[in-house]
């Protein structure tokens, strides 16, 4: 099967329909399994010698903020099938993914701040790593308000499908903020980390289960997502069927 | 290697932190699956009912 049918059969609804409901619950499991090892570690592994006890909230607030610009980039993929390719799954998959990428991007928020205060002795500051994650949950929050706002279904998914396009230019702002700006947090330790800044081995393995864990929590919960709206587009179709039908 | 849940003075930063990613997961968990069955049930009921309506039009 070449990329080509693969994509085809993933834009066809009883299709994905049908590999959703073996899919979604793996991807749970996988991330269940990968969690419950990936906490172990984390309370198993020595604290660091400059940061404490506190170089345990890596192990958390990494993975929430890696995977929230992977959902971004999910939500970009599909807002742009759906726009110009008319793909009426692929802007529910889009729908479905927003208050995902949401609700991760609030978790590296809030757990950044909360290593931030005892780190820098600062809950907040303005700098361009932090700036540019908080664009990112407006991006979310905006695309959400969005949909909701507009009550024809179809230019609603437009207009989101719009912004959600125009925000993919923050992702390499995001990503490399802290190479083209002087800031407070600190630069890469995993993906693309300059030589001698990478994450020591101890500590790369509780991080990398973290990262699986919750990057299988968004694949299982975005199926379920976007199963959940295959169906109320269904129930809304019958409704309509329903009130045409003579009695 | 033992385990270490003591975090001393950091402990008013680590576990609300941990605490509040339980809960963001539990939320995600919970609302992702009440709707997808609230909808899957509304879906069904609608087509149980579209069914029994056409049911004597088809004679079945």
């Amino acid at each position: 099967m070449d990329a080509r049918h693969t994509f085809d059969f993933l834009t066809n609804p009883e299709r994905f329909m049908a590999f959703s409901r073996w899919a979604a619950p793996w991807l749970g499991a996988l991330s269940a399994v990968a969690g419950v090892a990936g906490l172990v570690l984390t309370f198993l592994v020595p604290e660091d010698y400059q940061q404490g006890d506190t170089v345990r909230m890596m192990f958390i607030h990494i993975p929430a903020a890696s995977i929230s610009l992977f959902i971004y980039l999910c939500l970009g993929g599909a807002s742009f099938l759906g726009l110009v390719f008319r793909q009426a799954l692929a802007d529910l998959a889009a729908q479905a993914c927003a208050p995902l990428g949401a609700i991760y991007t609030a978790l590296a928020l809030i757990t950044g701040s909360l290593w931030g205060k005892p780190m820098w002795g600062t809950w907040w500051v303005w700098d361009a790593r932090l700036t540019s994650v908080l664009v990112l949950l407006l991006f979310y929050l905006g695309y959400i308000a969005l949909r909701g706002a507009l009550e024809d279904e179809q230019k609603a998914a437009r207009a989101a499908a719009i912004l959600a396009l125009v925000g993919l230019i923050n992702l390499p702002i995001v990503k490399f903020s802290v190479d083209w700006w002087n800031t407070l947090h600190q630069g890469a330790s995993t993906f693309m980390a300059a030589k001698g800044n990478g994450l020591p081995a101890i500590y790369a393995w509780p991080w990398g289960l973290m990262s699986l864990a919750y990057l299988g929590a968004f694949g299982a919960l975005w199926l379920v997502r976007i199963r959940a709206l295959v169906w109320r587009r269904r129930a809304r179709a019958l409704s309509l069927k329903l009130a045409e039908s003579p009695r | 290697m033992s385990f270490d849940f003591d975090a001393g003075k950091y402990a008013i930063y680590l576990w609300p932190a941990f605490g509040i990613s339980a809960l963001a997961f539990a939320w995600m968990i919970a609302s992702s699956l009440l709707t997808a069955r609230r909808w899957r049930r509304e879906a069904e009921r609608l087509q149980a009912q579209l069914d029994a309506e056409r049911a004597p039009e088809t004679g079945a």
